[in-house]
């Protein structure tokens, strides 16, 4: 059952055609891998599908309901959440508060929030940093608390945007760790990536992108070997 | 890994809410303050007491936009001036008694919030509080025009307020400074009851996600415009009720006092003073600038100068001071914002949090 | 139709002298991303100085503006430096709070010093008026309007012919990239905040002749040049200069066809409808 279809969606600013015709689906419970090389509109298409602005052509569909010119809040309680490239943590508030504001989208209780929050809190692996502010936590901690932050939401697809970007091995393995987790809790998850061999590791399928338009879509073995994949990202550099 | 300044600057641990003692004495301060009229006849005090509720009014009512949600509005005079002239016209020209006016006023100023705020918050930052400062001047240009409406309360104080009766009985009969006393004490009860339900409910954590990021929070499937409007909502209702109070105690209100851009500046001023977003800042903020101003328009520092003998009162310098010192209390408020945003931005409850943190990081 | 063609001829007129207020605000603006509430009591020195100038030393305010372009630009300088450079990093609320306050020391400060009497500069052709083409216009505005093309100009020269325009230019483009280049972008705040507040000073003393001269008389003119400025676009200048002769034109047959009460609102009106619709403004980059 495909939970997202991404159907000839195009997003125009001005001249430049960000995205370009793009089709592509998730089925239920995998893991897409989305790459491609810097400027290829990776973060813009996470942007369309989830409201933050509307495709100029084609069609979101999620779960059967078309999502176009939804806004995010909508979205989100529909049950697709994001994380950001550039992280985004609630400064003045604590780990646990910001995860409970993804919790409250869920439930009016400000008990049953902070318990749901303290379960993902948990599961992140971030308990000793309940109480700190958001702010004051380095970036590896940063990019949890957002995992975390969106897992509280309840999603059925998550979308992950460079969640390893600026991490250390050690710190990325984390994360490989909790996306692998997640999948078992049956969430849906698209993932933007730079590091292949992440990428190579838990996708289930990987989308290629490049300056706007797909490039190719296949299993990651099938993407390793194909030509146009390996020109695109030798060309960029 | 991270240094020393950010730490300082986010201290180990969010020390959410008010400790058990801090309330203590709060509940302690409040039956004072209800005691307070039997003991203390003087009606100058009982006039600053007034000044400072009203003040603490309209300061914790901002902070609920500013400081929680983070849109920094500086026309909120606008919801001011609504409460006052409603209350003050339904009273004069329809013999409304002001217990009910004021509800009428709130809902004049819940209408002209939703107005502005469907105009406003598709802005953001500075654009925001650009188009606050421009919405609240168009009501002050227009009440000016409308002279015949607005303008009758100037020089003229207004009909008495009705006797308060309940069952027939005259509890008062607003003769008195004190009814307006317990009035604003009760006002300010109301607002910072309202703020800490707030502050401990899904709103309060709603707000501040849209402080600390909008795109996040929006993305955490927060309604913009709901929760927007909610906090602007309620923060006008709030500043709406100081602004009656003031009409009813002071008698005499025209656009240039309750709808100027120096009211909604010194709102602002006074949760900055003190501490945006949180409960006693604004607290804090009125009890350092209602004395102030309160002490230069009476002169009193002027004249506790000649009279301690540092300045003769025949200089010229005693002159000016006699003279100037009372129109003074705007360059001072200029001055304050000035000090407190290069060297005090998060307000005195601010500086002394991050000095505390920092004297805990040095013993830890 | 004359009264028309009268009010719009006036209206440009004046409205070069907006101009020159709003191209300050908006160099301000490109170069700091700051917004300048005390642009209108900068325009208020401006008068004042101009004013005494006259006064006291019987200085024609067209000819005074050779002593106020320098002395704004230093006062401007001296700003930046010891106030405005302190908050370039803060939230844009704080920075507008701080102009506020500064603003309004400016203001209080002169009201203290000179009192809030309106004060009336009046020269001998202060209300001549030549004839052009059969129509009747304000000398005083034809010379203020002569002396703002060729300020404009020579802003226009500095800035596309010089190498510290130039600078400037790429500093209100991209202030890191322009600081990786070895762009001095502090000498740059200054020298912008310098010719901004140069600026409002000469638009002072340019409508002095023509206005009322009072402590308060900034406000107005600080709210009418962010009105100029989003309208042409913050940043930038040649959108500040249709912005104002926009706006002066608006006001002039507004104030002719409304009366002069409603010609304020008629401002914020347009102003509030710019920030809704066209927030980056005619010619502007958009700024969050």
């Amino acid at each position: 059952m495909a939970i997202l279809e991404i159907k000839n969606v195009s997003k125009f600013f001005g001249g430049l055609a960000a995205n370009s015709d793009v089709s592509f689906e998730l089925e239920q419970g995998m893991i897409m891998g989305l790459i491609g090389p810097n400027g290829a509109g990776k973060t813009t298409l996470f942007n369309c599908i989830t409201g933050y602005y509307p495709p100029s052509k084609g069609e979101i569909i999620f779960d059967g309901k078309t999502m176009n010119g939804l806004q995010p809040d909508k979205v989100c309680k529909l049950g697709m959440a994001r994380t950001w490239q550039k992280v985004r943590p609630l400064a003045k508030m604590s780990v646990v508060d910001n995860v409970m504001v993804g919790a409250l989208c869920r439930t009016n209780s400000l008990k049953v929030a902070r318990e749901m929050a303290m379960e993902q809190v948990k599961v992140v692996r971030l308990d000793h940093r309940a109480n700190f502010l958001a702010g004051g936590l380095p970036i590896g901690e940063r990019k949890k608390l957002e995992v975390a932050r969106v897992l509280a939401t309840q999603p059925k697809l998550l979308l992950l945007d460079e969640v390893m970007g600026g991490l250390n091995p050690a710190e990325s393995e984390e994360i490989i760790r909790l996306i692998l987790d997640i999948r078992k809790l049956g969430i849906t998850q698209m993932v933007i990536e730079h590091d292949m061999k992440a990428i190579m590791r838990i996708s289930d399928r990987i989308v290629v992108l490049n300056s706007g338009e797909k490039l190719a879509e296949g299993s990651p073995e099938e993407i390793v070997k194909n030509p146009d994949v390996v020109t695109a990202y030798l060309g960029s550099e | 890994m991270i240094g020393a300044d950010i730490t300082m600057k986010f201290p180990l641990n969010s020390n959410k809410g008010i400790s058990t003692l801090a309330v203590i004495i709060s509940l302690l301060v409040i039956v004072l303050l209800f005691l307070m009229p039997n003991y203390v006849k003087s009606t100058y005090i009982l006039h600053i007491m007034i000044l400072i509720f009203i003040n603490i009014v309209m300061g914790s009512s901002w902070n609920i936009l500013g400081g929680y949600t983070g849109q920094y509005s500086v026309g909120h005079s606008a919801y001011f001036g609504m409460g006052a002239y409603t209350t003050l016209i339904l009273m004069q020209f329809r013999q409304i008694p002001p217990w009910y006016g004021v509800w009428a006023g709130m809902l004049a100023a819940l209408v002209t919030a939703l107005i502005i705020g469907s105009i406003c918050f598709r802005l953001r930052g500075p654009y925001f509080v650009l188009a606050s400062i421009a919405v609240a001047e168009i009501f002050r240009v227009s009440a000016l025009i409308l002279k015949d409406i607005t303008n009758v309360f100037e020089g003229t104080l207004t009909t008495e307020i009705p006797p308060l009766t309940i069952n027939g009985t005259v509890i008062t009969d607003f003769s008195s400074k004190v009814p307006f006393y317990y009035t604003g004490l009760v006002f300010v009860l109301i607002v910072i009851l309202a703020t800490w339900l707030i502050q401990h409910s899904k709103l309060g954590y709603f707000f501040q996600a849209i402080r600390e990021d909008q795109d996040a929070a929006h993305s955490l499937g927060i309604s913009m415009t709901l929760y927007k409007n909610t906090a602007l909502g309620i923060s006008a209702i709030l500043t709406s009720l100081s602004g009656s109070l003031y009409a009813l105690y002071v008698g005499f209100i025209d656009p240039t006092t309750v709808l100027s851009l120096e009211l909604s500046v010194s709102i602002v001023l006074i949760c900055i003073i003190g501490g945006i977003g949180t409960i006693f800042g604004p607290i804090i903020g009125a009890l350092v600038l209602v004395p102030l101003s309160e002490a230069l328009r009476s002169n009193m520092i002027g004249q506790s100068l000649i009279s301690s003998g540092l300045v003769s009162a025949e200089s010229k310098f005693g002159n000016f001071l006699t003279e100037n010192l009372s129109h003074a209390h705007v360059l001072i408020y200029g001055i304050l914002v000035v000090v407190v945003i290069l060297f005090m931005p998060d307000g005195v409850l601010g500086f002394f949090k991050a000095l505390s943190a920092k004297k805990r990081k040095e013993t830890a | 139709m004359n009264i028309f063609i009268q009010s719009l001829i006036s209206g440009i007129l004046i409205g070069g002298v907006y101009a020159l207020i709003g191209i300050g605000l908006t160099i301000i603006f490109g170069v700091m991303r700051v917004i300048n509430f005390a642009h209108g009591d900068l325009l208020m020195l401006g008068m004042y100085g101009t004013y005494y100038l006259f006064t006291l030393f019987n200085i024609d305010p067209f000819v005074s503006i050779v002593f106020t372009i320098p002395l704004m630009f230093l006062y401007g300088g001296f700003l930046q430096k010891f106030f405005i450079n302190r908050v370039l990093g803060s939230l844009p609320q704080n920075q507008i709070l701080l102009t506020i306050g500064m603003g309004l020391i400016m203001s209080n400060v002169v009201m203290l010093a000179f009192t809030s009497d309106y004060k009336i500069l009046s020269t001998t052709y202060s209300s001549s008026s030549v004839s052009i083409l059969g129509i009747s216009i304000s000398s005083p505005l034809v010379i203020s309007f002569a002396i703002t093309a060729a300020i404009t100009a020579a802003l226009y020269w500095f800035l596309l012919k010089t190498d510290t325009g130039q600078a400037i230019r790429a500093t209100a483009q991209d202030r890191e990239a322009a600081q990786l280049m070895g762009i001095n972008v502090k000498r740059m705040s200054i020298i912008a905040f310098g010719l901004g507040s140069a600026l409002a000073g000469t638009a002072g003393a340019l409508i002095s002749p023509t206005y009322y001269i009072f402590p308060q008389v900034g406000s107005i003119f600080t709210l009418k040049a962010f009105v100029i400025t989003v309208l042409g676009g913050m940043g930038s200048i040649v959108g500040a200069t249709l912005g104002g002769i926009l706006i002066g034109v608006a006001e002039s047959i507004g104030g002719v066809y409304f009366g002069s009460g409603w010609k304020e609102v008629v401002v914020f009106v347009l102003f509030l409808l710019v920030l809704l619709f066209k927030p980056a403004g005619l010619m502007g980059k958009s700024n969050t």
